[in-house]
């Protein structure tokens, strides 16, 4: 059943290859548009302050035991003290300033441009262009489920899963082009859309900067809680002991 | 071109690995890359920043300057051509110059953490240790993670006899890295200096963690040793501390024979003069 159709080779020509050619080239277009259009971010210096505070505390935490009791407990007073400590500081709310903050607006801005524009205009156009056709079979045999992903413009029942429709054929080029363009761009490059579409799923709540009293607060609660306990207390007595094994 | 590209490969290794080996680096240099400057690829101003560094290590100042030269030309308001612009007056020793360019990068970008170290070393080349210390203090009110930074200051503490403060460094470098025997002596080290039974006593559990970590560690026996005759004949600690004092001292004293018994230093003293 799989051999009795065939399919025309101006397809491969005309509809085929361009789909996976404008794809890639748009994806190197959009590469460096983005590189034109990206403002150097600059890290604030409270918050990499308080970055490197969270690490300098977590690290004390975990340490504790090998520095001296006194010099643990005057870590933590200094960071979890009641009036000035650098955990139980006050701060204004972060989240109001950043809507108001133009420069975060240019940035989502730039973001749709950059994104989701060429995403809808290319894909409405190839959709239009091109819409009908069948372009490639998949070398296996496929489940009826896949009709509806491989299948895409197409509606016919009779058909075999296996064949791709033009519509599909262009998304499956959009996540798949991705080891191409680390090849002929390097790394991190940002033609990349389907890393585009994680990020804006799972990243709209961490691409807000994150207030940094509630990960203080964490971090002031888990330094109270810990219990020192020194690690060298009986280190001399454990180093004799050691010796007295192997002499005896 | 084989050369070449060997050339490139081998800067490019050093400079992933961050090793410095200045003098190998200028020499590919002279031999054969500043011929052909253009043909080095996308990592010409890579390469530029690494040679230039390696010239001031080695003193060639006119190579340092024609790479500050040449990456001027391509960058005119790079921060990072600035910070080498400085420290090529820092190796002429015209330190206000200097000063002055990190004083601007510092003000445009607040959080360039090469410039306010360097500012360091430019007080620190002046002898201005309280400056030093002033400045690298403000540094790690911003970067308190930076573990080289607290390295360099519990030093600059060292050498201004604040040893209080020292310690508190290097508690915060053993709480960094809690694996290194080296940090434990130093703690010891530093403890041992400051005196008084408290400290001698916590100076010699820490010299026993290093021992422990490294038994091979001489300076931390030899510290054992010291700390615990001290303690043995002060007159402030109990009998039985002293009692467990003189075990030590016999014990690492023994130690310390064996050590020198092994390793028959009349010969390695011999080969190292070479007679």
């Amino acid at each position: 059943m799989a051999g009795d159709l065939i399919v025309d080779s101006e397809i491969r020509v005309w509809v085929f290859l361009p789909i996976v050619i404008i794809t890639f080239l748009v994806g190197i277009v959009r590469h460096y548009v983005s590189m034109l259009l990206a403002s150097q971010k600059k890290i604030e210096t409270q918050q990499l302050k308080d970055s490197q505070m969270i690490l300098r505390s977590r690290i004390l935490r975990e340490n504790a035991r090998y520095i001296p009791k006194n010099a643990f407990l005057i870590r933590r007073q200094a960071f979890n003290k009641e009036e000035d400590g650098y955990l139980t500081q006050k701060r204004p709310a972060v989240t109001q300033n950043m809507m108001t903050d133009p420069s975060m607006m240019t940035d989502m801005v730039k973001g749709n441009l950059t994104n989701v524009l060429p995403m809808i205009i290319i894909g409405g156009w190839i959709n239009w262009m091109f819409s009908g056709f069948i372009t490639t079979k998949v070398p296996f045999p496929l489940t009826l489920r896949f009709k509806s992903m491989l299948q895409r413009g197409i509606e016919l029942s009779h058909l075999d899963a296996s064949w791709v429709s033009s519509a599909s054929w262009y998304f499956l080029n959009v996540f798949g082009l991705r080891s191409i363009y680390t090849l002929v761009l390097g790394e991190n490059n940002a033609a990349d859309q389907s890393r585009q579409m994680q990020d804006q799923m799972s990243g709209a709540a961490m691409a807000m900067p994150q207030d940094p009293k509630i990960a203080f607060k964490a971090e002031w609660e888990a330094l109270e809680i810990v219990d020192h306990q020194w690690a060298l207390a009986d280190v001399d007595n454990k180093l004799f002991g050691e010796e007295k094994v192997k002499t005896d | 071109m084989g050369v070449l590209k060997a050339d490139i490969d081998q800067l490019r290794k050093w400079r992933e690995n961050n090793e410095r080996k200045s003098r190998e680096t200028l020499d590919i240099w002279l031999d054969r890359l500043w011929l052909n400057i253009d043909s080095l690829g996308n990592e010409k101003y890579l390469i530029l920043e690494q040679v230039c560094i390696a010239a001031l290590d080695c003193h060639v100042l006119s190579v340092a300057k024609t790479c500050i030269e040449n990456l001027y030309k391509e960058f005119p308001n790079s921060l990072r051509v600035k910070k080498l612009e400085a420290m090529h007056f820092e190796a002429n020793e015209d330190f206000d110059n200097a000063l002055d360019i990190l004083n601007a990068i510092i003000k445009v970008d607040e959080s360039n953490s090469a410039a306010r170290k360097r500012k360091v070393a430019v007080f620190k080349a002046q002898g201005r240790i309280v400056d030093a210390i002033k400045e690298l203090t403000e540094y790690l009110k911003i970067f308190m993670a930076d573990v080289d930074a607290w390295q360099e200051l519990s030093e600059l503490y060292i050498s201004e006899n604040d040893f209080g403060k020292a310690a508190f460094c290097v508690e915060e470098l053993i709480l960094h890295n809690p694996h290194n025997h080296l940090l434990h002596q130093r703690y010891a080290d530093i403890k041992y200096t400051q005196g008084g039974v408290e400290n001698l006593e916590l100076a010699k559990s820490y010299y026993s963690q290093a021992l422990k970590m490294n038994p091979k560690n001489m300076r931390a026996l030899y510290g054992l040793y010291l700390t615990a005759s001290s303690l043995s004949t002060s007159s402030k600690s109990t009998t039985q501390k002293k009692k467990e004092a003189t075990k030590i001292v016999e014990w690492s004293l023994k130690q310390i024979k064996n050590k020198y018994a092994d390793a028959d230093v009349m010969v390695s003293a011999l080969a190292a003069l070479e007679i």
